[in-house]
């Protein structure tokens, strides 16, 4: 069998908010969508090996060889002056990691953590390698499996990865067809399926929407979003994200943050559409 | 005029051996008087004082002179115990024998009911025979447990609420600790929802073994440390391959013999022994601390029987005569601090200042093999009295006072210097592996903390299993700051903060006060 390798963006060894649980995190670089909000624009596309950060790095942590960028983790400063720079939103930090040496590298990091997370980025371009990984987890360890994917793929995509996945958290990023297709550039209907299947497997763990003003912070789009969950199953956990412009780039870094009082409102609304299960983040 | 309120004048280590001569008399009288004045003490404060001074015109047991050097050059200390300490410092008294037989001097019969229970406690804890303060009130929620159902839930409740408020206010500090777990049951969820909701200052500890816990009550209790600073999370797995299961939590996070308790703590500063040993740490290793084991212990030895054949405290003490206390259990501290700079020293004096501990693998490697060497001589030099633990001196890991100046408390990685998490606790695991005795990694979190507690378990049990002994948890937010071992509240230390800027010449009252009667910490900013 050929070795698959995964484009890692970065690793997060501690996070208390993906998924039950302390987990460790793993982006993956690459996504299909283009949101107008993504928070980390730099791993949408995958590096083309053009070298315009090589010249712009200050440290000189970044070298062209063989036509291929390549980068120094031990003399980077992450001052980000190359993904600002990068004219196609990637980034040069990007590793490229077997299956075995993924798990390697968190092993380590067993005793603390409930499990490990695959976030993006998009996990569902990388699927065969988060399954191969996944197995490696499994296979050495208690620990319990979640991907956050924006379900985009459509329910066939994860099938192969079922018998490894312990639990997915769903990007739904608006309820109805045409604010989805204003914010992502697609259209919502293989999202939706995606969660009703994952769902009847018993794999969704979440459901998480971005409240961002003029798109999904209002009532009427809340509705939308609640009563199709609701539809599913009332027991579906609902997150709540509130929009922050950091990290954003484009019109969305001029966007204001939801106010406490507007998450609690939309919480209200999801919650009297019958879902039991409402949070959102801080 | 610098010490004109300092409570314990007479810690002159020129004087030590003779104690109070008749050429300090006007001293002695001046502090005295010094005392009555002082408007910033209420009177318990007052009469507290000046029983410690009467005390330390005694002169010191006897001792050999190169103890008494060590004691002189501060590389050992005493804390404020004064030279000849006539009663343990710490005590943990068998309650439940109180409970179930009640008690002759006391005149408290067994107790019948949950009322009659914490009135019998609330009792015992005002003849407290140490320190005039309860630094161990039970493993309440086994104390408590067998009367819980003898009142309608609420009625309990109630009575939990008002027996843990009057708890604090007769005994403001944070000092006072009780234990729970590692079982779970009624009065222990209702102790953690009684003290969640009442904020006092009581410590707490959690003897939490993953394996008898229930994940619940765990839960229970991360949810109330991210919000009131304890419980403490005692590893009690480890706690109990060393001490088996008559061991208890008092006082700050010290460990010790139920029915035992501690005669003395007579601490080690790592760093200036470190200085005092020149640049090489082998040097260190095999010649200093060994020299200085001998003379630690010797000085233990020497404060113990003072206690106990000279001051005769286990005769004549209903604690003993009633089964409460068993001299056979005691033993005494000796404790160790500045092992961040002891181990920082050897870096710098070889020429990598760089390589500190908690950032570098060689630092790291030394700390843990300083506290092996101190484990091994305290190994090394018997302590008849030190029954409660083998006839050694327990090890412990000494949280330091307010006046150490340049030194961190016990073996923790500066604060403010902390590497990220897991580095943290697995730079300090190790240091605790000998550490019987008390040691606590602190470890605060930010507020999303509060919404995952299972990720703040998963920690403290990841570092369990790395082998800390004991966690602080606590969150940036809450009203409580863990100052060194004990709890403090945060109003109540800016209060204190701001009074020690106005009278700064007094500062070292407040912090020798703070350590060494620490009840009156909360007592001078409470009553301003
Ligand atoms: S972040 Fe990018 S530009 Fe900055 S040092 Fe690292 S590789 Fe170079
Ligand atoms: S990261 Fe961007 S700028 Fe750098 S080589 Fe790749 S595509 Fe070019």
């Amino acid at each position: 069998m050929e070795t698959t390798f995964g484009m890692i963006n970065h690793v997060l060894p501690r996070s208390f908010v993906d998924g039950p649980g302390n987990r460790a995190v793993v982006f993956v670089q690459g996504c299909n969508f283009h949101c107008l909000y993504c928070h980390n624009p730099f791993t949408i596309n995958f590096c083309s090996d053009c070298g315009i950060c090589v010249q712009a790095c200050p440290q000189g942590a970044l070298r062209m060889e063989n036509g291929r960028v390549t980068w120094d983790r031990n003399r980077c400063v992450e001052c980000d002056t190359c993904i600002k720079t990068c004219p196609s939103f990637s980034s040069p930090r990007v590793s490229r990691y077997t299956p075995q040496a993924l798990w390697a590298e968190l092993a380590p990091l067993q005793a603390f953590i409930s499990g490990v997370s695959i976030s993006g980025g998009e996990v569902s371009l990388q699927l065969p390698f988060i399954t191969a990984f996944f197995e490696q987890v499994k296979w050495h360890s208690r620990l319990t499996t979640l991907i956050e994917t924006n379900g985009y793929a459509g329910p066939q995509a994860y099938l192969p990865l079922l018998p490894v996945l312990d639990m997915a958290m769903v990007d739904l990023k608006a309820g109805d067809d045409q604010t989805h297709e204003r914010l992502t550039g697609k259209p919502l209907a293989p999202v939706l399926e995606t969660i009703q299947f994952l769902h009847a497997q018993g794999k969704l763990y979440a459901v998480q929407q971005v409240i961002a003003p003029g798109f999904t912070e209002d009532k009427d789009s809340m509705l939308q979003t609640a009563q199709l969950l609701a539809g599913i199953d009332p027991g579906i956990r609902l997150r709540l994200l509130r929009f922050r412009p950091h990290g954003t780039s484009g019109a969305a870094a001029e966007w204001p943050s939801p106010s406490d009082e507007s998450m609690e409102n939309l919480m209200d609304v999801a919650r009297a559409c019958g879902l039991t299960q409402v949070e959102r983040s801080l | 005029m610098e010490k004109k309120t300092l409570a314990v004048p007479f810690h002159e280590f020129e004087n030590f051996t003779e104690g109070l001569t008749p050429g300090m008399a006007a001293m002695f009288k001046q502090s005295v008087a010094d005392t009555i004045h002082d408007r910033s003490l209420i009177y318990e404060q007052k009469r507290d004082a000046l029983a410690g001074m009467a005390a330390a015109a005694l002169p010191y047991p006897p001792m050999s002179d190169e103890a008494a050097e060590l004691l002189e050059s501060g590389i050992l200390c005493i804390l404020g115990e004064g030279p000849a300490h006539f009663y343990p410092r710490y005590a943990a008294p068998d309650y439940a024998r109180l409970l179930q037989n009640g008690s002759a001097f006391l005149e408290l019969k067994p107790a019948g009911d949950l009322m009659e229970a914490t009135a019998s406690l609330l009792t015992a804890y005002k003849y407290f025979p140490c320190e005039a303060l309860p630094v161990f009130i039970g493993r309440l929620d086994e104390l408590l447990e067998p009367y819980i159902d003898s009142l309608p839930e609420d009625l309990a409740r109630k009575v939990l609420r008002s027996f843990w408020l009057l708890v604090d206010r007769l005994n403001p500090s944070g000092f006072v600790h009780a234990d729970l777990g590692p079982a779970e049951s009624k009065a222990g969820r209702m102790l953690l929802e009684v003290d969640r909701e009442l904020q006092t200052i009581t410590n707490l500890t959690l003897r939490y073994d993953p394996q008898v816990t229930p994940r619940q009550f765990a839960l229970q209790a991360v949810g109330n440390a991210l919000e009131v600073t304890k419980p403490y999370f005692l590893n009690h797995p480890a706690m109990l391959k060393d001490w088996g299961e008559d061991y208890v939590i008092a006082s700050c996070y010290n460990a010790m013999r139920l029915r035992g308790g501690i005669y003395t703590l007579v601490r080690l500063n790592l760093k200036r022994a470190a200085e005092y040993s020149g640049d090489d740490p082998e040097r260190f290793l095999d010649e200093t601390l060994p020299r200085i084991g001998k003379y630690w212990a010797e000085i233990i030895e020497s404060r113990s029987r003072y206690i106990i054949e000279d001051a005769r405290w286990f005769e004549d003490n209903f604690w003993v005569d009633e089964g409460y206390l068993q001299q056979d259990k005691f033993s005494a501290y000796a404790g160790v601090f500045a092992l961040a700079e002891a181990a920082n020293h050897f870096s710098q004096a070889n020429g990598k200042a760089e390589a500190r501990y908690g950032w570098d693998a060689g630092a790291n490697a030394l700390a843990a093999r300083i506290t092996d060497r101190v484990h091994e001589i305290l190994e090394a030099n018997p302590i008849p009295a030190c029954a409660g633990t083998g006839g050694r001196a327990c090890f412990h890991a000494q949280v330091g006072i307010t006046s150490d100046l340049d030194t961190t408390p016990a073996v923790r990685v500066p604060s403010g210097q902390e590497p990220e998490l897991y580095q943290h606790i697995l730079t300090e695991a190790p240091t605790h592996r000998w550490i019987m005795g008390g040691v606590s990694t602190i470890l605060e979190f930010d507020q999303t903390a509060a919404a995952n507690p299972a990720a703040v378990l998963d920690i403290i049990d990841g570092a369990h299993h790395a082998g800390i002994r004991n966690l602080s948890i606590g969150s940036a937010t809450s009203e409580f700051v863990r100052v060194t071992g004990y709890l403090v509240r945060r109003a109540d230390l800016e209060a204190h903060q701001a009074e020690k800027a106005l009278r700064h010449s007094s500062a070292a009252l407040g912090a020798g006060v703070m350590e060494n009667n620490p009840n009156h910490l909360h007592r001078i900013t409470r009553k301003v």
